[in-house]
This record gives C-alpha cells, sequence and structure tokens, in this order.
C-alpha cells in the first residue's frame, strides 16, 4: 500500500546547519557561540557578524524563550501542515530571534511576551523539530 | 556651501508603456497563455519607444527586469548598446541614473516582463521562489512558514500591537487604494470595497486578510530614461530624477530581526535624512506618495518612516487628511500592487510619471509637480524623488 506520510518540509542543510540539526535529533539544541564576543548565532554561518571571528563552539542552549510575534496560516501550502496552524516568531534567552511553532496551549489574548520553553517533537515521518510551549 | 544632492536632475524620464493589464488578466483566466516574459517586456518596450517619439537605435544602454536576462533581452529586442545590467524596479532606476551621470551612457531603456501568473511562479510553499538568494523565504520551511504574506502577517501582529492599530485601522489601506483603482481605466480590480467587505474577507495567513495581499498577475513594463538635456530636446514635459538615496538592513535577516524589532522604520529615518537634508524639501514638499506594497501594512509603515505621520498616527492621517481620492495625502493612485497590476514597484513608477505629466483624467491630482517612491523589500530602503 502507498505510504501517504507527508514528507515534512526540507531543511535548509548548509556547510554549518548540519551540526544544529545533528543536535537538534539528540534533544540537546546547540547553536554556534562566538568565542571573541560570545554572540550566538542563529541562523548557523561561518563567521560572527557581530566582530567577523570565524572562531566559535557549539553550545547547548537554555531552550527557554519568549514570543515576539505569531501569525495563523488558513491557506494550505505543504501537505505536512493542514491548516489551520500557527507559526511564532520567538527571543532565545540566549538573544536570536527563531521561527518556531507552538506547541500545547494557547494563550487567551496576546501571545506576544509570553515566555515559552523548547520541546522536540518527532513528525509522522521521523523529522525532528524543536517547537515551544507555554511554560505554566 | 550646501552639500552636493545625489544624482540631482542628471536623468530624467522620456518615454513609458505597458501592456494591456486587464486584457493580460482575462485571458491567462480563460487558460491563454498570451506571451512570455519577454513577449510582455515587447509591448511594453515599443510603447514606451512611440511615447518617447525616439526608435529603438537612440538606445545605447539597457537594465532587464529581475525577472529575466539581461543579455536574452537584448537579444530578443535587437539592442546592441553600450552597457547595461540587470536589476528590481529601485535597482535598475538607480544604474540608469548612475550611469548617464558616469557618461557610460544617454539613453537607458529599462524593460520590465512577467509570466508569473500564466507560468504558476510560486510565492509560497516548497517551490517559493527567490530562496536562493534570500534565505528567510526558505529558511524557516520545516515549521510550515514559507510565504512571502508569511513574513509580513509576522511583521504587522507585533507592528499593530506596538502602535496600538486595530484591523479596521489598517483596512484603509486596501479601501483606499481601491477607490483609487475604481478610477483608473488600467487597473485589474476596480470595484469598490468597504471596510466592511475589508473585515469579511477571508484570512490568508492571520492577521493578513485577501485584500491585504498583492495581485499576482502577467504584463510589461518599459520606461526610457535620457541625460537631462537631451530629454529637454526630446520631449515637451521630461520628468526628472531629484534625487535617490537607500540604506540597508541585512544583520540578522533571516532571523526577521530588521523587520520584527523596527519594521524597517528606523532604515527609512536614515534615507528620509538624506533625501530631505539633502534637497531641502520634506514631507510637505511631496504632492504624490508612491510606494511599494506587495502587502498593504508597507503603507503606514513608510509614512511613518519618512514622517508623513508620526508613530501611531496612521489612522489619524487617514481620517483628518486621507490617503485615497480627495484625500490631502494621495498614496498610490493608480491602485498599486493590491488593484492595479503587481508589476513588482514598476507600475508605480508609471503611475507616478503619469500623475507628473498630469495625464491622470479623473483620478489626476491638482498642481502634481513632486512625487516620492519608497520601497522597503528585502530589507532595502530605498526612495526616489521626481520632480517636473
Amino acid at each position: 500500500m502507498e505510504d501517504k506520510t507527508p514528507i515534512s518540509p526540507p531543511t535548509v542543510l548548509g556547510l554549518y546547519d548540519r551540526p544544529m540539526w545533528d543536535s537538534i535529533r539528540a534533544r540537546a539544541m546547540r547553536l554556534q557561540q562566538c568565542n571573541q564576543c560570545l554572540t550566538f548565532r542563529y541562523p548557523p554561518g561561518p563567521t560572527c557578524g557581530s566582530c567577523l571571528s570565524i572562531d566559535f563552539e557549539w553550545q547547548a542552549i537554555s531552550g527557554k524563550a519568549s514570543i515576539w510575534s505569531w501569525v495563523v496560516f488558513h491557506r494550505q501550502y505543504l501537505d505536512a501542515y493542514p491548516t489551520p496552524y500557527n507559526v511564532i516568531s520567538i527571543q532565545l534567552e540566549e538573544g536570536p530571534l527563531m521561527v518556531s511553532n507552538l506547541a500545547g496551549p494557547e494563550p487567551t489574548g496576546s501571545w506576544i511576551g509570553q515566555a515559552v520553553e523548547i520541546c522536540y517533537v518527532t513528525l509522522k515521518d521521523g523529522t525532528v523539530l524543536p517547537r515551544f510551549r507555554l511554560i505554566q | 556651501m550646501a552639500a552636493k544632492i545625489p544624482l540631482h536632475r542628471s536623468a530624467a524620464v522620456v518615454g513609458i508603456g505597458h501592456s494591456d493589464w486587464r486584457q493580460d488578466w482575462n485571458r491567462v483566466r480563460q487558460g491563454e497563455v498570451p506571451f512570455d516574459s519577454y513577449g510582455y517586456a515587447t509591448v511594453a518596450f515599443q510603447r514606451a519607444l512611440q511615447d518617447a517619439k525616439i526608435n529603438a537605435q537612440e538606445i545605447d544602454g539597457l537594465i532587464s527586469g529581475q525577472s529575466t536576462s539581461y543579455e536574452r533581452m537584448g537579444e530578443v529586442l535587437g539592442l546592441n548598446v553600450r552597457w547595461g545590467g540587470l536589476g528590481n524596479a529601485v535597482m535598475a532606476i538607480s544604474q540608469a541614473v548612475m550611469a548617464i551621470e558616469t557618461g557610460m551612457a544617454e539613453v537607458v531603456a529599462l524593460i520590465y516582463g512577467n509570466n508569473q501568473r500564466s507560468a504558476k511562479v510560486q510565492y509560497g510553499g516548497e517551490k517559493a521562489i527567490g530562496g536562493e538568494s534570500v534565505l528567510s523565504y526558505v529558511y524557516h520551511a520545516p515549521w510550515g512558514m514559507t510565504s512571502q504574506g508569511s513574513l509580513y502577517a509576522m511583521l504587522q501582529r507585533r507592528y499593530a500591537q506596538e502602535r496600538g492599530y486595530t484591523e479596521s485601522d489598517l483596512g484603509q489601506v486596501a479601501v483606499s487604494q481601491r477607490a483609487w483603482a475604481s478610477k483608473n481605466p488600467h487597473a485589474i480590480q476596480q470595484k469598490p470595497i468597504t471596510i466592511e467587505d475589508y473585515l469579511a474577507s477571508n484570512y490568508v495567513c492571520e492577521p493578513l486578510h485577501l485584500f491585504d495581499y498583492c495581485l499576482i498577475n502577467d504584463g510589461g513594463v518599459a520606461l526610457i530614461l535620457a541625460e537631462s538635456n537631451r530629454a529637454r530636446h526630446m520631449c515637451d514635459k521630461p520628468v526628472y530624477i531629484e534625487t535617490i538615496a537607500r540604506y540597508d538592513y541585512n544583520q540578522n535577516g533571516t532571523s526577521l530581526r530588521p523587520q520584527l524589532e523596527t519594521f524597517y522604520t528606523h532604515a527609512q529615518e536614515k534615507v528620509a535624512d538624506r533625501i530631505f537634508n539633502a534637497t531641502g524639501w520634506g514631507p510637505e514638499d511631496m504632492d504624490l506618495v508612491q510606494i511599494y506594497d506587495s502587502f498593504a501594512v508597507h503603507i503606514p509603515l513608510a509614512l511613518e518612516g519618512y514622517g508623513y505621520c508620526k508613530p501611531g498616527e496612521f489612522p489619524k492621517l487617514c481620517k483628518e487628511q486621507g490617503i485615497g481620492p480627495g484625500g490631502k495625502r494621495p498614496v498610490n493612485t493608480s491602485g498599486g500592487h493590491l488593484s492595479e497590476s503587481y508589476m513588482q514597484g514598476w507600475n508605480h513608477q508609471i503611475e507616478m510619471i503619469r500623475q507628473l505629466r498630469g495625464t491622470c483624467g479623473n483620478r489626476q491630482i491638482e498642481k502634481c509637480n513632486r512625487g516620492h517612491y519608497s520601497s522597503d523589500i528585502f530589507g532595502k530602503a530605498f526612495s526616489i524623488i521626481y520632480g517636473c
């Protein structure tokens, strides 16, 4: 029988993205931290955009974040994402903004400023995604 | 001594042309494929030559729009030139004016053709166009975010809360631009809408309603720019480029920080300093404002960013001055991308020239001598001031 499991949208896998996705699969997400000015980098890349140092280390992130903005898709663009579903912009405790989804209960009223923490969700096709849920 | 005004009146627009957007729209809707991108470009170019009353041999510079190849455009139109390149609307105009000022060319054709509707170009989903150059179009796909609309939906949600704007406040853009389009025989969507229609329309990516989105249609646009002295001999009413300025936000662009932190308005303030300080003009000296509007929220952002109103006072500007027909602050008088035609910034230049020539019929602005075009896409805040 044909497998109807929707394939998850592809991740951008540049040279510097792979270690991050490996850490996500291990459920302990890491980002590059600049060894010179300590700035965290997202998305991963070859150099620090703040001081241009190429010296960095992969550091585990705390998983704590707050919501900057949110949207709800009502038009479907992707097989793996039937509508409606949310997408959020969060600021990680380490500084970078990141796009993700809010898992679990949704706030009443505005989502902006709500405290969230990371959770790892395994999609139907086995892809592991970092998502965020409200801190109660 | 006052500082030199960059690119000040060194070039002027002497010819404009475009394809029949309404006819193109209807034919494509009926399943026809009237032209490819180069075909639409050809129609527009022929009309621009007729408008300028010159023949193609006088063209010595060529810029192709962003959806076609420069070399192929030159081949299709049989144009051998001494200078050329590729660019979107604002890049093309600034390159052409710089080439003219530096003597690299004297008469430059800027030619855009796009078959995005008939070719089913995707602005969302896994095949979203532009991802190879603008990473934010594809980077967030694992979380279901690919469409260009969703980037502006994310911006608008935070912006509206920070400013205290309601959906009705922001819906004034779509309603006003459709009112302008109802007076424009070239506009694809001419049926007026009310704020109730806007609020009742579906969300595509909430908080954006259907009417906040640009059209997707086929068509072509061409402009001919000439060195100013030559322009004066070529036509009765050349429209000059008074000055151009830009400021780009690239840092942290993929993570959307520039559009979520300051909504690009800080970049626009830097550009405003250049265009207004250099010329001694201010917002009050602009008779017409044309704003790139892939999404309606570009309009309040630019009006705030350039000082046409204070941050948070867009609803007041709409109520007390008005941005639609009869208003004191006319914006996007053709209907823009939302209602006239989505020619990716190129049709705004056409409308600017028509208004400054005084050929806009029953939507003509009285005493229209100076206009401001603003675009903010891919983090680039760009302004062109046009004058008679």
